[in-house]
């Protein structure tokens, strides 16, 4: 059980590293309102890289959800302003956001063009044509409209809350309901897939309305934290989730990995900045760490896979 | 011979070369200057940058690899060449040379990881991405600019030589220099070969790692190229130069008929392709059109030239086979 | 009573390939059919078709008498068609268990996967076919023949009616061959049919009630088993009267050209290896599946580097650390995956057959495409290859003359050792005995030949002296009059030997 999880739990290893140094050296970063603060900016990122983790691992990869993202946040933004009920809002944007991702489904799964390409392409003309109907104007929404007309505590608890159950909810269903294998079975191996009955078309064309759905809930959190929306909000989302994605444990050629290593992943990511800030040292250095951080995971996947390689002998 | 014609019209880049024509003759009746010399120029200087990087990613997409760092790249060879210059009070052409070496040092590393450790070069370069962007960032503190450079200097990026843009040689050197590779050597041929099949090319004696390793260098080092005239042009370093400059080269080489996934495709292609992009984007700014117009159309014909491709080979054998796998279309004839 | 299998007159096309000409098939309750061919007749595609993979073009199919339209690999699975693939279509990164429930569970989406149950299932499975393999195991670390065999316990626990093998011993030890006869014979005696595709005429003589042979995608006749002899089964394949007659020996050996002392590999499973190859020679590599021989080969070719060990080319040591060094010392390995490793489908053939001398050929880098196009004309001249032209796409040739390229390509590089690893496998019966006559050819011309098979009247055949290898080392080494029961024995060892015979 160790062996099978070892990437998974070398994560959650350096994270409670990471987490125990922070308590000797900035202890300020267990200050209970900040710290919940951080938890609930990071909430939407959370859900989106639950998303991107399916994705992954039907061997498929999303870098539009940024621009799904934004286009949901600002269209659902303008309802808000406009005193359309936030009940009636919520589910259009998580409906518009599945309309987003069934796009990117199409292109992939019924033309079979690769996905990166696609993805490329529908990011840039969903964020350029945001750009273009917007011009960079914010929306500004009524007063009173943040956290739902929650207090701010509650409000900032329940997207935490909801967030950590979604994963839960996805970690479980991945392991224990059968679309949850058949997505990993996609990912393994579609062509094996196919044989055994399932329809990988259809599986990929799922995670993706899944993703863009995902985005258009992270949007709502997102919108539901400040009195307005940007319209360059969610550029360079992707990468922040992919990133979080990789580090946990989820292998890029699809098959492997599961959404607690994507937890733990994503959290160690996200203490970086504010382990930074508490550390004094400048803020500037938290994209390079990160991606030293993606590198050295996916260097010590490469050695691992080097090592069993050479014990296991045989073909590549 | 009516089957010749037929492959002729059908080829990615005569349908490029169509769509190029007819961008052209429709902005020139549209905008008032867009057909004037100046306007053509500014054209060329506008995309001797991603000009030089979707050149360079061409080979790489050939072997079935991508480079999603080249724009961070750019950045922080921009930052350095400044640094160099005006910190350490290297001459121009030193810095420029320690420049080359950072970026050939930087494809290095893509390369070594790559090859070495056999990781995939997505997520490699995603990383890299992350990390080069981010040590730009680091090292100007996110606002410290380089400006003032000699005018000596600035003449590569803003002035004309021999009645051309000055930076107009170096790219058609290296255009010149990635196209005979790719087309007329043996390792345009081993590239392919790596595209087409890792393993097989390996069977067949050719140094795989080697030759991978040899696209990856190439590329950091003409995106330190692509950061000088990038510097020259604007009389500017910033640590957020270059950004987006992946996507758009990526799409210039996508447009220009290389496939995704490796094997097929041209250099001329992609020269095409980054065309197509300029001339857009140039000739909406003619029209009067906002410069987003621009980006989104450039999203929605890469769409549009992959399904062109792929449609009608669907529609004529509509036939299960494996999905998004892509390649293995061929191999189900002999079963 | 119904046939459980009755197709009739069904035809399918691939583009202007017709691949089912309208073929006729029953398959009885309790009857193993063996369904023979060669390469390119139509085997593959009518098991699609079976399977549901392939829709057929016209014509109908019915099971148990009732007629099924619109087949699809759910609804063949829901009616008891079971498959087992040469390649085993399992998913290499879930465990064993949860490849046997992806394959038995239902596939409504959101029902749950009860795991303890699907673990006790898959071990049961597994233990009544007489499999030692954890349930828990990913399958990614399996063998093989294990995957195999857990193809064959994913056909047993969907209690199929129809079950189809397609190559299933190809890549089997003895021993599990022998396991696998039992089980198919346990399924027949169940009253499950059985459609049973092999190259390996013993197996079926061993095995089947009836056969039907198919050529160029029709039914050239179904028999029952006890009808027919060896060369009568032939007959019908080839359509032609042709005993397989193996090219005279002769010539004496010349001198070493490669000689290997104490060679070890622990990646590849090689260890203690000592051989001698002499100029002229055909050096049959024989052993199962397992040996060690691809693995030799690997080594040899520097895919796997040694770690430690001598090999000495005419005399010189040599240390071989990738396949481009080996190139450049005049070691030229055909590999046994053709497809994968062999030519590059994509690539017109020409381009494959330039591949490994591009330094000889092109003299500083740059192409030459009258060279290239001269060089290969000559080899689609010389080794009969039957291709539109040096253009044509490795992937549009049939296998044997795939086989043929990708030695061409070797030959281009004017080897000095020439390493064929199972140069016939897959390859039709016309095809064989030529490539069989041009191995003869260049091992007069002076090449040393090291030549790999599973096929053992080929090794008996062609052999000028005979490795045998067991357990990643040489065993035995055989002079070329050896018979059949002395190879076997070497290879199998004595303790396994007696084993295979109680």
């Amino acid at each position: 059980m160790i062996k099978r999880n070892f990437r998974e739990l070398s994560v959650a290893v350096a994270l409670g590293l990471l987490l125990a140094f922070l308590a000797v050296a900035a202890p300020a970063f267990y200050q209970p309102q900040p710290l919940l603060s951080l938890l609930a900016r990071e909430a939407p990122a959370l859900v989106v890289a639950c998303g991107m983790a399916l994705v992954i691992i039907s061997r498929q990869i999303d870098i539009s959800v940024g621009s799904q993202f934004a286009v949901c946040g600002v269209s659902s933004g303008l309802l808000v302003a406009a005193h359309w009920p936030v009940a009636l809002v919520f589910p259009l944007a998580i409906l518009m956001g599945a309309a987003l991702g069934a796009v990117n489904g199409l292109l992939v799964a019924g033309l079979r063009l690769p996905s990166i390409v696609v993805t490329l392409a529908t990011m840039v003309t969903w964020r350029e044509g945001l750009r273009w109907l917007r011009q960079g104007q914010f929306v500004n929404l009524p007063d009173g409209g943040q956290w739902f007309g929650m207090a701010q505590t509650t409000g900032q608890i329940t997207l935490v809350v909801a967030a950590v159950l979604l994963l839960v909810l996805l970690a479980w269903g991945m392991k224990n309901l059968a679309v949850g294998r058949q997505v990993y079975a996609v990912g393994s191996d579609a062509e094996a897939a196919r044989l055994a009955g399932i329809r990988p078309p259809l599986v990929t064309m799922g995670t993706f309305v899944f993703i863009g759905a995902l985005a258009g809930l992270a949007a709502m959190m997102n919108l539901a934290q400040s009195p307005q929306v940007d319209p360059k909000s969610g550029m360079g989302l992707e990468l922040k989730v992919i990133a979080a994605v990789v580090v946990g444990g989820v292998a890029i050629s699809g098959g492997r990995g599961n959404l607690w290593g994507v937890f733990a992943g994503f959290l160690l990511l996200a203490c970086i900045s504010p382990a930074l800030t508490h550390l004094h040292i400048q803020a500037y250095w938290e994209k390079a760490i990160q991606g030293g951080i993606i590198l050295l995971a996916v260097v010590a996947d490469g050695l691992r896979s080097r090592r069993s390689n050479r014990t296991g002998g045989g073909a590549p | 011979m009516k089957q010749g014609l037929r492959t002729f019209f059908l080829r990615h880049e005569t349908i490029l070369l169509l769509i190029l024509v007819a961008e052209w003759c429709y902005f020139n009746s549209v905008g008032r200057h867009f057909g004037s010399l100046d306007n053509s120029f500014d054209i060329v200087r506008h995309s001797v940058e991603i000009g030089l990087l979707a050149v360079v990613m061409t080979p790489i997409i050939l072997t079935g690899g991508i480079d999603l760092s080249v724009g961070s790249l750019l950045g922080l060879c921009a930052i350095v060449f400044g640094k160099l210059w005006r910190d350490a009070g290297w001459s121009v052409g030193s810095a420029a040379m320690g420049t080359v070496v950072l970026g050939a040092l930087a494809g290095g590393l893509n390369a070594t990881l790559i090859t070495w450790l056999r990781l995939p070069p997505l997520i490699v370069t995603l990383g890299t991405y992350s990390l080069f962007r981010g040590v730009a960032e680091a090292v100007t503190q996110g606002v410290d600019t380089f400006t003032n450079f000699p005018a000596s200097f600035l003449f590569i990026g803003q002035e004309r030589w021999l009645g051309i843009p000055a930076q107009a040689p170096f790219f058609l050197l290296v255009a010149g220099v990635v196209w005979l590779l790719v087309h007329r050597t043996t390792w345009g041929r081993s590239w392919r070969a790596i595209g087409f099949s890792p393993e097989g090319a390996r069977y067949a004696g050719i140094p795989v790692g080697r030759r991978l390793a040899t696209v990856y260098v190439m590329a950091g080092i003409v995106a330190a190229l692509a950061a000088i005239i990038y510097t020259a042009r604007l009389g500017q370093a910033k640590a957020d130069a270059g950004s987006g400059y992946e996507l758009f080269a990526i799409t210039a080489v996508v447009l220009g008929g290389t496939s995704i996934f490796g094997g097929t495709g041209s250099v001329h292609g992609t020269l095409l392709g980054v065309a197509a992009i300029a001339v857009l984007n140039n000739g909406l700014v003619h029209a009067r059109q906002p410069r987003e117009v621009g980006g989104m159309l450039t999203g929605l014909l890469l769409i549009l030239t992959m399904a062109a491709s792929v449609l009608p080979k669907m529609l004529a054998k509509a036939r299960p086979t494996g999905h998004a796998t892509g390649r293995n279309t061929q191999s189900q004839t002999n079963a | 009573m119904p046939p459980l299998l009755q197709l009739t007159a069904v035809t399918k096309s691939f583009g202007a390939v017709r691949a089912l000409r309208g073929i006729s098939f029953d398959l009885q309750a309790g009857e193993v059919h063996a369904l023979l061919g060669e390469n390119g007749a139509g085997k593959s595609t009518l098991i699609k078709v079976v399977t549901g993979a392939h829709q057929p073009d016209s014509g109908h199919l019915e099971i148990a008498g009732q007629r099924l339209t619109a087949l699809n690999p759910t609804s063949a699975r829901e009616a008891g068609i079971a498959c087992i693939y040469q390649q085993p279509a399992l998913f290499p990164d879930l465990t064993v268990a949860e490849n046997i429930a992806l394959r038995l569970g239902k596939t409504t989406p959101l029902c749950r996967v009860r795991w303890s149950e699907h673990r006790k299932r898959a071990d049961e499975l597994l233990r009544r076919i007489g499999a030692d393999i954890d349930p828990g195991a990913e399958v990614r670390a399996l063998s093989m023949p294990e995957q195999q065999l857990v193809e064959i316990a994913c056909a047993l626990g969907a209690s199929a009616r129809i079950v189809i093998m397609d190559e299933p011993t190809a890549s089997l030890t003895q021993s599990e061959q022998q396991l696998l006869f039992g089980v198919v014979r346990n399924l027949r005696a169940a009253g499950v049919g059985v459609i049973y595709i092999s190259h390996r005429l013993e197996e079926i003589f061993a095995l089947a009630d009836r056969v039907t042979v198919l050529r160029d995608g029709e039914s050239v006749g179904t028999r029952p088993i006890g009808e027919l002899n060896e060369a009568e089964l032939i007959r019908l394949m080839i359509g032609r009267e042709m005993a397989h007659i193996y090219p005279d020996r002769g010539g004496t050996p010349g001198e070493i050209v490669l000689a290997v002392k104490g060679l070890n590999c622990a990646a590849g499973g090689v260890r203690d290896v000592t051989l001698d190859l002499r100029a002229g020679e055909v050096l049959g590599l024989a052993g199962l599946v397992g040996a060690g021989r691809t693995e030799l080969a690997r080594v040899l070719f520097g895919i796997t580097p040694a770690d430690s060990g001598e090999i000495r080319l005419n005399g010189k040591p040599l240390r071989i650390g990738s396949p481009a060094e080996a190139v450049a010392q005049g070691i030229a390995y055909v590999p046994e995956d053709r497809r994968r490793h062999g030519v590059i489908l994509e690539m017109p053939i020409a381009d494959n057959m330039t591949m490994a001398v591009h330094a000889r050929i092109f003299p500083g880098t740059w192409l030459r495409s009258g060279v290239e196009r001269r060089l290969a004309l000559d080899y689609i001249r010389d080794l009969g290859i039957k291709a539109y032209g040096p253009e044509a796409p490795g992937g549009s040739l049939s296998g044997g003359n795939q086989q043929k390229v990708a030695l061409a390509r070797w030959l281009a590089t004017r080897p000095r050792v020439l390493i064929l690893d199972e140069p016939t496998q897959g390859v039709d019966v016309g095809a064989k005995s030529e490539i069989h006559k041009l191995i003869r050819q260049l091992a007069q011309q002076g090449l040393a030949v090291l030549m790999i098979s599973s096929d053992l009247p080929e090794v008996l055949g062609m052999s000028d002296r005979i490795a045998v290898m067991r357990g990643g080392t040489i065993t035995a080494m055989l002079p070329g009059g050896a018979n059949a029961h002395e190879v076997m024995a070497a290879a199998l060892g004595q303790e396994e030997g007696n084993q295979g015979a109680a």
